[in-house]
């Protein structure tokens, strides 16, 4: 430590500035300061031994033993930091000097006894020979960075680059210069004796410099031609989500992704530009080159790097036949260069239910029922119902059945990565283990995954890599959506359990306080005179307490690969990956019920699936440079394998319930039921990609991509899909030169065909003979075989075809990035399964044909801000906004399709010519009728009504109100989707927000049918109970409380037609990043704690519990695909999840 | 030098791997057999002939709901159930106020059309086939096509003009016209033929419900009889029924050894539906349905009740004893229901159905959706009375009165057999006399009435009255269902389901 030079402090300016920089610990301190002056015993030798001190008290000590006076910043004392001081005999200096040695503070003697503690950094004080500093900042590409902001880290002193990329700064000979830009990786350089120093910012991933990965390569996202949304690490990181697929939402344009449902381990549904078939439109998901079977929720999202969206035709046909619905690239973390480093993520927290539909209590109950009563009151009547007795409600529970059901639930997740290298090899191994318990009851998801890569560059030639994920999952499931109107078992969780406990009267409790079923599940409601006047549905804590239903995954993901790089600019590369997942399914339906009439007898289901994957990708790349034109060759030859494998089991009769005996040998059916399977489906492909720069300014891109498919007749296997696209980099051109603010201006078009493979089934070429039954000779069963599936050997994939037109903008040296692009896809050849007249039979469904057009057209509009105001504050802001305009155009013979039941032979959409795929059809509610004129007056509506009942639009005006009135009455699809994230860091802090929401879609409320009104004997909405039409004028769009007119009033209408509308605040989240000087004493490159969110509230007129959905378990099970969309049977709600995290690298 | 090397190795590992491509294509179907390689070995074909007969079965009184079409809309039954509300769509029949989406009719249509199907299966995959044996070829389709041939002859009485499909067919192609009810009848005549002409006389009792010559024959006989499109019909459906009696079927002593389940396979049989019990579902339903419902004992859904016009119709002896075959048929006050006394208050017309039924000795109630007893589709007696009704609407009244007496004389004399019915074993005096009058609008009547009380309930009813006429039809069935219309009504409409996919239904 070099004496510390006093060249100011006889200068009275000197001190004034140094009392206003400083804030003084306190007035006292001043007071004490001036009163302690006169005392002088700056010769005294002190003796001081303490351990573990701070700072503050150090210097409190040391005040208080010697005549010397301290005076410093609060905030210049390392607050965390702790010492041991042995010192003897030494002058406050002396100990001061060894003391302050190797700390990040110095101290400077002045008259009076006064010490000043101050940074070392510190210029204000430490004042030595300025000297001056030039140089220059560029970027990676060697662009100079015009406006970058150099500045001595620890003073405000600083200046900015003129737009040459040059700057001058006075600065000490041991200062440390920051260089910070937007959108680039800030660097500090010790400026040492040097009196230049240039640097090369390296840009930050998120602005339009960065590297995007494409399809089978890289491409810098300024010459990318086709549009692709690119989403980092940085902008997905400690979500407290489970899944992989989560993590995308509201991070690209055009990307649609819901919740299914909010139970744990629950899918989302992804949609990339629309709906473009009447199966589902899953996009193909790719992980480091391998196409995974079943999505990408098999990683765990912290072990992604970054995940590519591949959005256009040209961009995504490199995939050719798999590529319709778009696909998502995923990039997994991987080690770099240098000294282990050991991260460890981990958060924990706890799950709340975010919203609670008001329902009636029992006072509101009672009251309704008894209103009811008297609107059905007929005199003389035989079915005339007695009120109940308000005296009753002394006995009876009033029970909130939403909370009985929706319970805090914990979830936690831990992640623990290695990573580093050296000598041409480098490694990163992580492990994650996620717990996530559900609200209800026997609902949880927990994954425990494994992850290693290697890359290893043997030579300048030769370069293999390896990685592997290895997963293990198990999801417990109840009923999450849906009426269960098939039986649960399979892919079929059955019922609803909030729909259960929507249904269920407060009157009724969760279990008996006492008789003779004392502590047990209380089955149905008790009746009054014989009548179920409390309802008549099963208990739902106790369907929830009685569901078992288990779903174990083991996952192996994998490749190893040789890349050859023989001559410079060729690389060739082998790629062999693997995807096996299995999946063990248990289902244990137990008998249970005060009657023992639930799943009698007991059952046990047991389904074991072996799903096996291979590629084999072989790709040469070469780099053709002639003086300002470049080529970008790629050609690759791939084959992909998939087999699947399943084994089923049931059995019945258990004697013993407990789980020691859920096995199968255990039942005692004397016939217990067996399955099994296989099929296979295997793609072998060739494609390549010419890729054409001109001087960076005109840009062009052409793909070829032949694809043959098993699943297709062996007659007709191949397929060839082009594309190309082109740019123009607007801003490079000469004329641009002078518009300074412009940093990057882009225009793109692009255009080309894909196909849809993944809608195929294996065999729907051909018919399939298979087990139809048995009849019987004589006393003997015989099986009976016949054609259960009909093929079309003409079969092809669906094709769509789109064009893209897009502008990329950047301002301020890319501080703004805006994106904009107009799409428009049509999707010819549409699988479907069209309407087989019945007298062809109906064992056999119909085979699939290609038939039908759906267009999908929009804007998408993405926007980023960034801005560094100092060097304690910054903030940026991405947002957004997808508009979507889906249209049916044609379909087989222009026949509608109906699909969505919603109650025994009606459907709730019609999937028509002229309307978006699953438009809700059905009558419209004009309103109440108020009067018996009102009623005479208006076309008959079938059954007999009254005032007080709804009233139906006579659409077609023929008097009569029947299915022919039914109208197009809205779109399960939102037209708008839209997100936005703002972060704030602020010195050590940083803050995020994060909405995301939809408007333009409807929501078809089913739950609502008997929620609603008093058509069974269930309980009702709070403001059904309270608001009912009463009499003319008091109600116009609820009708009058009635059993008796329930035909009427709960006829498919859009009274239970709401907006879907919504806006989340999807995540909310603070974090402290420790201070520098303090992790170097933990040895740690840097820690954060931190608080977050989940779903922090929701902005919706939607009653129902949350208006983000999608599919329903019924739909599903009825393979209505997207043809049945937002029909909410009483859906599993998400959690609002609050959480506590930490990062810590070391 | 260099880069030709590279070249070329970039073109041989795509051509490697081009070659790899086209072999990794051939992907067989597994775990299912295709149309192209089931039909290679006799036991194979066999699997699809049994399915063929699948849709014979009353396995679900829903599903083959036959019994709602032949009966309830006639005179002889109500709908009974819990109340008018119960099966809504089976009152609509029996009222006549029936609509494309009506529950029964779209089952008649989809469960027999199911059955011409798999049908069509075993004469696409057996016509021209070498892979399996002569015999089974042989054998295999003419059992097909008899079996079309009744589902067809269901169809058509049903619906009327249908579309006719003798292949297995695509969507596209399924979407045919409905042809004119000749065509069908024509159709059915030659499947009858065809197969009368391959299949056995007789089959094993092991094999008890495979179709026989006999039974091809009979059908073809009452085919005849209700094609009035074909100049001859009633000759031919005279010499026809006629040929089906010389192959030495013979009335049983006791009427209700037909509707036993422990007299299967009896001599009268000419085409059983057989039902067995087990846990394969391969039971006769109508056994919960028909029977009783609570407060009676018999746990049933209390469906299927005989009208007061049918047991009118019973002839009755001089001291009153009604025709023996009224108490085999109906359950009625003051009469056992089986091992049961029968309570008229467990049926809104006092009357049940005892056909189809068994009491629980023999099916118990956990297990009453599983009936044991067959359905008699073709039998002795409801040939004879074809071949008089032929006789005499083609002029041979006299002839007539043979076939016609010897099914009187049966249930007449069914007491000699059965005392525990009328509890004497002679015949009163007066039951059922032989019918000795020649008159041809006179006989009309009387083999009308005969044939409505021999095969009560056995799910003729609508379509005779329907064959019977306009002023038959009309009087018979407006009482009950003032809603009929002859012209409208005498075929119920085609479904729903098939006017929605088929463009060219009504071209």
């Amino acid at each position: 430590m070099k004496k510390l030079p006093i060249p100011w402090f006889d200068d009275s300016r000197g001190l004034k500035k140094i009392l206003l920089l400083m804030r003084l610990t306190s007035c006292l301190l001043l007071i004490t300061f001036l009163h302690v002056s006169a005392h002088v015993r700056s010769q005294d030798k002190l003796t001081v031994n303490v351990r573990q001190i701070g700072w503050q008290p150090f210097f409190d000590l040391l005040q208080k033993k010697s005549d010397y006076t301290f005076l410093y910043k609060d905030n210049v004392l390392p607050s965390h930091d702790k010492f041991d001081v042995e010192v003897s005999e030494l002058t406050v200096p002396q100990i001061l000097d060894n003391v302050l040695q190797n700390s990040p503070l110095s101290y400077q003697l002045m008259a009076n006894h006064l010490i000043v503690i101050t940074s070392r950094a510190s210029p204000g004080i430490d004042a030595p020979e300025d000297i001056r500093i030039t140089g220059r900042i560029l970027s990676a590409s060697g662009d100079p960075l015009a406006g970058a902001t150099v500045h001595i880290k620890g003073s405000g002193a600083g200046t900015s680059t003129d737009s040459t990329g040059h700057y001058t700064l006075m600065a000490p000979d041991d200062a440390t210069l920051v260089i910070s830009y937007v959108g680039y990786e800030t660097q500090e350089i010790a400026v040492g004796s040097r009196t230049r120093v240039d640097a090369t910012l390296t840009s930050l991933p998120g602005s339009i410099n960065e590297v995007v990965v494409i399809g089978y390569g890289t491409a810098r996202k300024k010459d990318l031609t086709g549009a692709v949304s690119a989403i980092n690490s940085r902008d997905i990181n400690d979500l407290p989500v489970a899944g992989s697929d989560q993590i995308m939402q509201g991070k690209a344009a055009g990307v649609a992704i819901t919740q299914v449902t909010g139970a744990p381990g629950d899918g989302v549904s992804v949609i990339i530009r629309g709906q473009a078939s009447f199966l589902n439109s899953v996009p193909l998901y790719v992980i480091d080159g391998i196409p995974t079977a079943d999505g990408i929720n098999e990683i765990s999202p912290n072990d992604i790097e970054s995940i590519s969206v591949l959005k256009d035709a040209s961009s995504a046909s490199i995939y050719g036949a798999r590529a319709a619905n778009g696909v998502v690239l995923i990039t997994t973390k991987k080690g770099s260069n240098g000294k282990p480093r050991l991260a460890l993520n981990a958060y924990t927290g706890m799950q709340t239910p975010e919203h609670f539909i008001p329902m009636a209590n029992s006072t509101q109950y009672l009251n309704a029922y008894n209103a009811a009563a008297a609107n059905d009151y007929v005199a003389g009547g035989a079915s005339n119902r007695a009120p109940l007795p308000l005296g009753m409600l002394d006995t009876l529970p009033n029970v909130n059945w939403q909370k009985q059901v929706l319970k805090n639930a914990p979830m936690s997740d831990a992640q623990l990565s290695i990573s580093g290298g050296g000598e041409g090899t480098k490694y990163i191994v992580s492990a994650n283990y996620l717990d996530q318990k559900g609200m209800i009851l026997n609902s949880s998801f927990s994954r425990f995954n494994l992850r290693t890569s290697v890359i290893s560059t043997l030579n300048k030639i030769f370069e293999v890599g390896t990685n592997i994920n290895l997963a293990y999952d198990k999801t417990r499931q109840v009923g999450s959506s849906g009426d269960g109107y098939t039986a649960p078992g399979g892919n079929n969780p059955g019922a609803s359990i909030v729909r259960y406990a929507l249904f269920r009267t407060p009157t009724t409790p969760v279990i008996y306080p006492n008789g003779p079923y004392q502590g047990q599940y209380v089955d149905l409601p008790e009746t009054v005179n014989g009548n179920n006047v409390f309802g008549d549905g099963l208990n739902p804590v106790a369907l929830a307490a009685n569901t078992n239903r288990n779903f174990y995954n083991y996952t192996l993901l994998g490749d190893v690969y040789l890349q050859v790089s023989p001559i410079a600019h060729l690389k060739l590369k082998s790629d062999f990956g693997t995807n096996l997942i299995i999946t063990d399914y248990k289902q244990f339906f137990p008998t249970w019920g005060i009657q023992r009439i639930q799943n009698s007898p007991n059952t046990l289901n047991q389904s074991n699936q072996n799903n096996f994957n291979y590629n084999w990708t072989n790709t040469a790349t070469y780099d053709l440079l002639m003086g300002k034109q470049s080529l970008n060759i790629l050609a690759g030859t791939e084959i992909i394998y998939n087999d699947t494998k399943i084994i089923t089991g049931a059995n019945t009769g258990f004697a013993s319930q407990t789980s020691a005996f859920q096995y199968l040998s255990n039942g005692t059916s004397i016939t217990p039921g067996v399955g099994g399977n296989e099929s296979t489906w295997a793609l072998s492909s060739l494609f390549g990609r010419l890729t054409y720069q001109y001087d960076g300014k005109y840009l062009a891109s052409f793909n070829f991509r032949r694809d043959g498919s098993s699943k297709l007749d062996p007659s007709a296997q191949w397929g060839n899909f082009f594309s190309g696209s082109a740019g123009w980099r607007i801003d490079k051109e000469a004329f641009m030169q002078n518009v300074k603010p412009i940093s990057l201006l882009k225009l793109r078009v692009d255009y080309g065909q894909l196909g849809d493979q993944n809608a195929l089934s294996n065999y729907g070429y051909a018919s399939l003979i298979g087990n139809n039954g048995y009849y019987a000779y004589g006393t003997t069963p015989a099986i009976a075989y016949t054609i259960t599936a009909k093929g079309n050997p003409g079969l092809k994939w669906q094709t769509t075809t789109m064009g893209d037109v897009g502008l990329d903008v950047g301002l301020f040296s890319d501080a703004i990035t805006f994106t904009a692009d107009y799409y428009r896809k049509i999707t010819t050849n549409l699988l479907q399964a069209p309407l087989d007249p019945t007298s062809a039979g109906s064992v056999a469904g119909a085979a699939f044909e290609n038939n039908g057009k759906i267009l999908n057209e929009g804007f998408e509009f993405e926007l980023s801000y960034r801005h560094t105001i100092n060097n304690d504050w910054s903030y940026n802001v991405t947002g957004n906004l997808t508009t979507l305009h889906n249209d049916v155009e044609a379909l087989l013979e222009n026949q509608p399709i109906p699909a969505g039941r919603v109650n025994t032979n009606v459907n709730a959409t019609s999937t028509a010519v002229g309307h978006p795929v699953g438009a809700f059809y059905m009558l419209k509610q004009e309103g109440i009728f108020q009067t018996p004129e009102d009623v005479f007056t208006h076309a008959s509506q079938g059954s007999p009504v009254r005032p007080g009942d709804v009233k139906y639009l006579d659409v077609n005006g023929d008097g009569v109100i029947d299915q022919n009135d039914r109208v197009f009455a809205g779109s399960p699809i939102p037209t708008m989707t839209y997100a936005l994230t703002g972060q704030v860091h602020f010195r050590q802090f940083d803050l995020s927000l994060f909405f995301q929401g939809v408007t333009g879609d409807k929501i078809y409320n089913q739950v609502a049918m008997d929620i609603v009104g008093f058509y069974r004997p269930f309980n009702i909405t709070e403001k059904t109970a309270t608001e009912s039409w009463h009499g003319e004028g008091t109600s116009n769009t609820r009708p009058l409380l009635s059993w008796n007119d329930a035909t009427n009033n709960t006829q498919t209408s859009t009274r239970f037609l709401e907006t879907g509308d919504y806006l989340k605040l999807k995540n909310l989240q603070l974090g402290y990043n420790l201070s520098n000087a303090f992790l170097s004493k933990l040895k740690m490159h840097s820690m954060r704690f931190y608080v977050s969110i989940q779903n922090v509230f929701t902005v919706t007129k939607y009653t129902g519990q949350d208006p983000e959905m999608t599919t329903s378990a019924d739909a599903a099970s009825s393979n209505d695909g997207p043809k049945a969309l937002n029909i909410d049977w009483g859906t599993y709600p998400a959690a609002r999840t609050t959480t506590v995290g930490v990062n810590v690298n070391f | 030098m260099k880069i030709k090397n590279i070249l070329l190795f970039l073109l041989l590992s795509v051509l490697f791997t081009g070659a790899a491509c086209k072999k990794i294509l051939n992907q067989p179907v597994l775990g299912n057999y295709t149309p192209g390689n089931f039909f290679t070995s006799d036991a194979n074909a066999q699997l699809a002939v049994n399915d063929a007969y699948k849709y014979l079965a009353f396995n679900s009184g829903a599903t083959n709901a036959i019994w709602v079409l032949g009966d309830l809309a006639s005179d002889d039954v109500v709908k009974g159930g819990s109340s008018i509300g119960d099966q809504p769509d089976y009152q609509a029949v029996n009222q006549f106020d029936i609509l494309p989406t009506n529950a029964a009719v779209e089952a008649v249509w989809q469960n027999y059309y199911n059955g011409v199907f798999a049908c069509n299966v075993v004469t696409d995959g057996l016509t021209g086939n070498s892979a399996v044996s002569a015999t089974m070829q042989q054998q295999g389709i003419a059992q097909a096509r008899f079996l079309r041939a009744y589902y067809y002859f269901i169809l058509t009485l049903c619906y009327g003009n249908i579309p006719l499909h003798l292949t297995v067919q695509t969507a596209t192609e399924a979407q045919t016209p409905a042809l004119a009810q000749d065509t069908i009848f024509t159709q059915i005549e030659n499947d009858c033929i065809a197969a009368a002409a391959v299949l056995p006389q007789t089959v094993p009792a092991t094999q008890l419900g495979v179709a026989t010559q006999g039974a091809a024959l009979a059908l073809l006989a009452k085919t005849y009889l209700f094609h009035s499109d074909l100049a001859n019909h009633y000759t031919l459906a005279a010499q026809t029924a006629q040929q089906v009696a010389a192959l030495g079927y013979s009335l049983t002593n006791i009427y209700w050894d037909n509707f036993n389940a422990n007299t299967k396979a009896n001599t009268e049989e000419i085409f059983t539906v057989n039902h067995i019990a087990g846990t394969l579902g391969l039971g006769n339903e109508l056994n919960v349905w028909f029977a009783p419902r609570s407060p009676a004992p018999t746990d049933g859904y209390g469906f299927f009740l005989p009208t007061q016009s049918l047991v009118n119709n019973y002839e009755t002896a001089t001291d009153g004893t009604p025709d023996p075959r009224l108490d085999y048929t109906i359950a009625r006050s003051g009469h056992p229901y089986f091992d049961l006394a029968y309570d008229s208050t467990w049926s809104s017309t006092n009357y049940n159905c005892k056909k189809m039924c068994q009491p629980l000795s023999e099916v118990p109630a956990a297990t009453k959706n599983v009936g044991t007893v067959n359905y008699e589709a073709l039998r002795l007696s409801d040939i004879l009375l074809v071949e008089a009704e032929a006789l005499n609407e083609s002029g041979q009244s006299a002839a007539a009165l043979a076939p016609l007496n010897q099914v009187r004389e049966r249930a007449r004399n069914t007491a000699k057999y059965d005392s525990s019915l009328t509890g004497s074993s002679t015949v009163p005096a007066g039951l059922l006399p032989d019918i000795t009058i020649t008159d041809q609008t006179q006989l009309r009547a009387i083999i009308q009435r005969e044939r409505r009380s021999e095969l009560a309930l056995e799910f003729h009813r609508f379509f005779d009255i329907i064959r019977y006429g306009s002023a038959y039809a009309t009087a018979a069935l407006t009482p009950g269902a003032p809603n009929f219309n002859y012209a409208t009504n005498k075929w119920f409409p085609i479904p729903q389901s098939e006017r929605d996919a088929n463009p060219n239904l009504f071209k």
